[in-house]
């Protein structure tokens, strides 16, 4: 028992080689290779429609690659998919729920899927719906729909918890709440799968990252890694109406980059003081000193990151 | 098994939470049978009013009027021609019978009188009914002024054990009907749960495919069987229909009907990528089984190039097995061949629903 505990730690959980997939012309999954080590909080970051959803539903087994090799817990996906489910817990993106029976009512129906299940009290608790057990699923609020959908996936006491944009539509209250959900499992030394297009989300709740867009993996790394690698400098960030030619932006002292977007300026720097006073003299030059609006210098983020290495802001 | 006994609770639960469905499965049929029962059950005081033109002094005119005054479903009322014309033409009487002023004469005469019916073809029942009574009524008169022997006698004869009322010719089919919505309707909860990736979220979990659609199945058999004590039991106690033949023959063929229009159902959304686009396909199976199976009338007035239709619908073979084995009806076709078609059917739609069904 010991020796297969650390032979597990010392392989990857999840192992992905040369995954494609492709719908029609789309390319949705291009090549995509990774592993994920056990006890890892795991996370795909990218914008709508860049590969997630389907990368992670071939993990899970409920599609199909088209090529590549998957395996999961050592086990391979396309032979044994029912052996891996009994040991991942997976959310759906959209919640899938059955509205006419109770919150209690469906995670029991779905504990009785496995072979192995934690009490319907705890899950409850974990997820604060304790007080709506006995409401109809149809009943529920968005959040609450939501974080029932969380609970579904943890019912089984999962080795790998797939969350798909978990936290998307939430409001801010319960996003946090959802979030520390995510970490007292990452303490419990469960290994956390995570798609999300928050920046701020992947941020704070994954050990490493990998950044997707038009089915290719373009970074992976920690989100302290990503963010060093990429930048030596810092951002400022402002509103000008009309914006300034990116040329005139480039030429500031300082300026490594430079990314506007309708009114909103991005423009890095390895020289804050000289850039900005630029930024400033140049706009007196214009008489746009009235215009110019939420000037403000923050550390670079991952958001960043997706930013300099696809040239579009990931929302978009 | 755990698995599936939670799942069958689970959807047993939602069905009786779901109002629409409670009313389409229990009230629905039992509506219909009061309504047909109380069109059927009044028939017995149905009558039409007849006008009658006649010379007061006339003894053969007396003659047929009090033959037809006779006549249980006939009002009779006598009157000038014009007058019970009007009548007729305004709907208030279905025929006018006018007797000749002089046929006193003609017959004494020994010459052939003629009465004159008027009647509205419009009105279908005129033809159907009140002449051929009239015809025979007249013939009645005929015989007893010319005073020939009766040579010939026509005693009718039932074949049934039993008479057999329209209630009883009903309820079978009411059944019939019943099961068919139910099985056929399976396969939109199927449809509107692939649609809000409810399967798709079962398929992320070790349940298989076929415990999930054997629980489904044995949930629409539950409810199939308790639609079925309900019918038979409300039909016995309004209406007096009895169940007279083998209870356990009567069950199987209600799981065997349920199981047939499930597959059915199954394959016939196999494709359906919406609940809305499968609620139509249902339909077009439905509608033409209802009128074409002979459920609610006998089909024998149905032109010849429909009957490979109704022989190859397996809701005649249903309605009949049903009315065979509840009120002892006389068989349209044996109850093995009954048995066959049906199963058929379900061999050959589960394989291609199997085939063809598309759980995303």
């Amino acid at each position: 028992m010991t020796t297969k505990t650390e032979k597990e730690i010392s392989t990857p959980v999840i192992n992905v080689e040369h995954l494609a997939k492709s719908y029609g012309d789309i390319n949705a999954v291009d090549d995509i290779s990774f592993q994920v080590m056990p006890g890892e909080a795991f996370g795909m970051l990218g914008p709508n429609g860049a590969g997630k959803t389907t990368t992670v539903e071939i993990i899970e087994g409920l599609r199909t690659a088209d090529s590549g090799r998957v395996s999961v817990l050592g086990l391979d996906v396309a032979i044994v998919p029912v052996k891996i489910k009994q040991r991942i817990g997976i959310q759906l993106q959209a919640p899938s729920l059955l509205p006419l029976v109770t919150v209690q009512e469906i995670i029991e129906l779905f504990a009785g899927f496995y072979k192995r299940s934690i009490p319907a009290d705890d899950i409850l608790d974990m997820l604060a719906l304790k007080d709506s057990r006995k409401v109809l699923v149809k009943n529920l609020s968005g959040g609450q729909q939501q974080r029932l959908s969380v609970a579904m996936a943890l019912i089984n006491d999962p080795d790998i918890a797939f969350l798909d944009e978990p936290t998307t539509g939430l409001d801010p209250q319960a996003r946090r709440s959802l979030w520390s959900v995510i970490e007292d499992m990452r303490r419990k030394g469960k290994t956390v799968f995570l798609t999300t297009h928050y920046m701020e989300e992947a941020e704070r709740l994954c050990d490493r990252v990998a950044i997707i867009d038009h089915g290719q993996i373009i970074a992976m790394d920690s989100p302290r890694e990503l963010i060093n690698t990429h930048f030596k400098e810092s951002a400022i960030q402002f509103e000008l109406n009309p914006a300034p030619p990116e040329v005139i932006l480039q030429s500031f002292p300082g300026a490594t980059q430079v990314i506007i977007s309708d009114s909103e300026i991005i423009v890095y720097s390895d020289n804050i003081p000289a850039t900005m006073s630029s930024i400033l003299k140049y706009a007196e030059k214009v008489n746009l000193t009235e215009q110019l609006k939420d000037l403000y210098v923050r550390e670079a983020t991952l958001e960043d990151v997706f930013l300099k290495l696809t040239g579009r802001k990931i929302r978009e | 098994m755990k698995a599936f006994s939670k799942l069958l609770i689970s959807d047993l639960k939602q069905f009786f939470r779901d109002r629409t469905a409670l009313f389409f499965t229990f009230a629905f049929p039992i509506i219909f049978i009061f309504i047909f029962g109380w069109v059927f059950t009044g028939s017995g005081s149905v009558s039409y009013d007849i006008g009658l033109v006649k010379n007061e002094g006339s003894t053969v005119g007396e003659k047929i009027s009090q033959m037809l005054h006779q006549i249980p479903i006939f009002e009779t009322s006598e009157g000038e021609f014009e007058d019970k014309l009007k009548e007729l033409e305004g709907g208030d009487l279905r025929a006018v019978v006018v007797i000749p002023d002089d046929i006193d004469t003609y017959i004494i005469s020994g010459q052939t009188a003629e009465i004159e019916v008027y009647y509205d073809p419009a009105q279908t029942t005129s033809a159907q009914i009140i002449l051929p009574v009239l015809r025979q009524s007249i013939d009645e008169v005929n015989r007893q002024i010319t005073q020939q022997p009766i040579l010939l006698h026509l005693t009718e004869k039932s074949i049934q054990a039993h008479d057999l009322r329209d209630i009883d010719y009903l309820v079978p089919g009411i059944l019939a009907m019943s099961i068919l919505f139910l099985g056929l309707f399976g396969s939109i909860v199927l449809v509107e749960r692939r649609e809000k990736k409810i399967l798709k979220r079962f398929g992320a979990t070790p349940l298989n495919r076929s415990t999930m659609v054997f629980s489904q199945v044995a949930y629409r058999l539950i409810l199939a069987l308790v639609q079925t004590l309900i019918i038979i039991g409300i039909a016995y106690l309004v209406f007096n229909v009895q169940m007279v033949g083998n209870w356990f023959l009567l069950l199987g063929l209600v799981m065997l009907g349920t199981l047939t229009f499930i597959s059915i159902g199954y394959f016939a959304v196999a494709r359906a990528k919406t609940t809305e686009g499968a609620m139509p396909i249902i339909q077009i199976i439905q509608f033409p089984m209802l009128f074409l199976s002979g459920i609610f009338f006998p089909v024998d007035f149905m032109p010849d190039f429909m009957r490979p239709i109704i022989a190859i619908i397996p809701l005649t073979y249903l309605g009949d097995a049903f009315r065979q084995v509840m009120v002892e009806a006389t068989p349209l076709y044996p109850m093995s061949l009954n048995i066959a078609i049906l199963g058929a059917w379900l061999v050959i739609c589960m394989i291609l629903a199997i085939k063809l069904f598309r759980w995303e």
